[in-house]
């Protein structure tokens, strides 16, 4: 067992589930959806980005490019609800504007985990 | 930047990067979590905003103070324990930014992705020099003079700084690495079309031989001019086809023997190095019984010679030197050349020539002074070592110093620099004593002590009047060019040297008619030089040199002759 592996691999997942735990849920429905999860999604994503950092080959590069992107969707969506939040009011139209971003980043982070799980199971050992 | 270095700094910034996230992490969600309290006095809860833009500038701190609301007590205990985690990992991330950027092996690859951009974009031919020593310092000097592209590659980052320092023209893109590694030749170009030549000429020749190797292996086409001194390294430099191996020792030997035979052709070959004018006349050495002191690689090359020439020779060493070398040993004195009782018993009285060639200058300095004292009328030869000593020996009034860098400096540059020179100076090597004897006096009547030597080649760019007139299919005779513009009767001062034609070589050419890609080696005056150029790249006076009328108009000509 590789703890490194044990490690990266627990961030990537974990960036995957609590992503879906904040798309989860009726889009307009501010109330269903956790400004908590939301952070905790982008933070997590984060890690697993600089985890994925300085794998040279050829699957480590994608890794990292579909993370960038998951990272990318998230940091627009706190964008977003920062501003709507300061600037006028968070009604149903900007939470479904934050949530189908974060669905965005979902299906980077899908594309991540399969993309894990694939080079995990061409290795050998 | 270059691919490599991106990599380094991104693989060592990972912890530092880590620390940071975590930190801001758990100390925002501290923040948001814990109720404080606003200026009505009633509870509230920190924005994900306000906590990220609190701790922004308190981690980094600037510290503006507490907002949106002072904090309470609990706020403030969180709050300390923020500024500990925060600052430590803000410092912890820029001192590892800053020994990345200092680190040696980061500062490497950033240098070698610039000078891998440089060699890609360099235009046209160039020439990779490795190692920086004295010799290849005056060579890059010469070929930067030549207006061609030179790489540099040396091991050791003080020499390449040292290089940087000096004020060359044209900028040389330069490399710290092992010259002796494949991928470091790769890097400096070596498998480009464009790389005509590779010099090496590192004091321990197995570098030399290694570098002829792995050239002929990664470019076949490329030159490789390398140094070697030693028998067994020279044969196996020779095998490898692809190499102009210099020595210098066995370059001094011919000259020697040359100035034994002909020092006419010394003279010559003098003045097309710009050694020294054509009236020097210390180059005549004379016959009678010669003492050298040293018998390493320059003794051998000499005692050959004056074995040829069945002279007298007495060699004085303190080594011990094989028995097969010496069949006589009377000819031989082991003893301490800087000895007046060994140079006595040498017979300096009697002697007509000394030759100082060990490997010490100061020896060798110190030879010439107390043998020039027991017989002041001896021709004095010194082996000079290293260059840094020019001026002292300049200074003792010796006939004929033997600089061996100096050989290397000049034989390779020139080769390089001036391939016509070369050519001519490789046929006069072989030419007799009267041959070189009539031409010198030729050059010195007609042209003056030191005429300049000046190469010119048919071609558009730069003989453009002669290159139209033979593609109309004009027949023009060599010695058009040698007419004076001011009265076509009369010839300007100059001698045509050589002409190289298809790769053959005729010298002092007479009654040949010019073609197209012929290169032309004149010497002349100042005068002459533009005289020449203006023949060879002017319609008008092109057509008066040959025809000697003045070229018509071809305005005029039209309307006339209809």
């Amino acid at each position: 067992m590789n703890l490194e592996k044990v490690i990266s691999g627990f961030f990537i997942i974990l960036a995957m589930t609590l992503n879906f735990g904040f798309f989860y849920g009726e889009p307009t429905d501010t109330t269903l959806h956790s400004t908590y999860e939301l952070f905790l999604a982008l933070i997590i994503s984060l890690i697993a980005t600089v985890l994925k950092i300085g794998d040279k080959t050829q699957i480590g590069s994608v890794l990292l490019a579909t993370s960038l992107v998951a990272d990318i969707q998230l940091i627009a969506a706190v964008l977003v609800w920062t501003f709507a939040q300061y600037t006028g009011e968070v009604d149903g139209k900007t939470t479904a504007t934050i949530v189908s971003l974060s669905g965005g980043a979902l299906l980077a982070n899908i594309t991540s985990v399969i993309l894990y799980i694939g080079e995990t199971l061409k290795s050998k050992r | 930047m270059n691919d490599n270095a991106l990599w380094i700094i991104l693989q060592r910034l990972r912890t530092p990067l880590l620390v940071l996230l975590v930190s801001y992490a758990i100390s925002i969600l501290g923040l948001v979590l814990i109720p404080g309290m606003d200026d009505k006095g009633e509870v509230y809860q920190m924005s994900f905003f306000d906590a990220f833009y609190f701790i922004s500038y308190t981690a980094s701190t600037i510290g503006f103070g507490e907002t949106p609301y002072a904090f309470t007590y609990e706020q403030r205990l969180w709050v300390i324990v923020c500024i500990y985690l925060t600052v430590l990992g803000w410092f912890y991330a820029i001192g590892s930014l800053v020994s990345i950027i200092s680190d040696k092996k980061l500062r490497l690859e950033i240098m070698r992705g610039r000078f891998k951009t440089r060699i890609e974009t360099i235009k046209g031919e160039f020439i990779i020099v490795l190692g920086y020593n004295y010799v290849n310092a005056k060579i890059i000097q010469k070929l930067l003079h030549a207006d061609l592209n030179v790489v540099l590659v040396d091991a050791k980052e003080d020499k390449i700084n040292e290089f940087l320092l000096e004020d060359y023209s044209k900028s040389v893109p330069v490399m710290v690495g092992n010259a002796l590694t494949t991928h470091m030749l790769i890097d400096a170009g070596i498998k480009k079309k464009t790389c005509i030549t590779v010099i090496a000429t590192f004091y321990k020749e197995e570098k030399n031989l290694r570098i002829a190797i792995l050239t002929k292996f990664l470019n076949p086409k490329a030159e490789v001019i390398a140094k070697s001194t030693f028998n067994e390294i020279s044969t196996s430099i020779s095998d490898t086809d692809i190499v102009h191996r210099e020595n210098p020792f066995e370059i001094f030997g011919k000259r020697f023997d040359i100035a034994l035979t002909s020092p006419h052709v010394l003279i010559l070959e003098n003045w097309i190095y710009h050694n020294a004018d054509l009236s020097d006349n210390t180059i005549y050495l004379p016959k009678g019984k010669y003492i050298i002191c040293g018998y390493g690689r320059l003794g051998r090359v000499l005692k050959e010679q004056l074995d040829k020439h069945e002279m007298e020779y007495v060699f004085i060493d303190e080594a011990k030197i094989a028995k097969r070398d010496m069949k006589e040993p009377k000819s031989l004195l082991r003893a301490n050349a800087d000895d007046k009782e060994v140079l006595l018993s040498a017979g300096i009285k009697e002697a007509v020539c000394l030759v100082s060639g060990t490997q010490s200058d100061i020896d060798n300095l110190s030879i010439l002074i107390t043998a020039k004292k027991l017989n002041p009328d001896l021709y004095l030869i010194a082996r000079e070592n290293t260059m840094e000593e020019v001026s002292i020996f300049e200074a003792a009034k010796i006939n004929w110093i033997i600089m061996l860098e100096r050989i290397l400096i000049n034989k390779t540059s020139l080769q390089l620099i001036d391939p016509l020179k070369h050519s001519f100076l490789k046929m006069i090597l072989n030419q007799n004593e009267l041959w070189a004897s009539t031409l010198v006096n030729l050059l010195k009547n007609q042209l003056g002590a030191n005429p300049i030597l000046i190469a010119l080649s048919i071609s558009e760019k730069s003989a453009y009047a002669i290159y139209h007139e033979i593609q109309l299919g004009k027949n023009i005779p060599i010695e058009v060019l040698l007419t004076s513009l001011k009265d076509r009767s009369n010839k300007h001062k100059a001698i045509i040297l050589l002409l190289k034609r298809q790769g053959k070589e005729i010298l002092l050419p007479q009654n040949e008619f010019l073609k197209l890609g012929d290169e032309i080696l004149f010497a002349c005056d100042q005068e002459a030089k533009e005289e020449i150029e203006l023949i060879a790249s002017n319609l008008y006076d092109l057509c008066y040199a040959y025809l000697g009328e003045e070229k018509k108009n071809w305005l005029f000509k039209k309307i006339f002759s209809s």
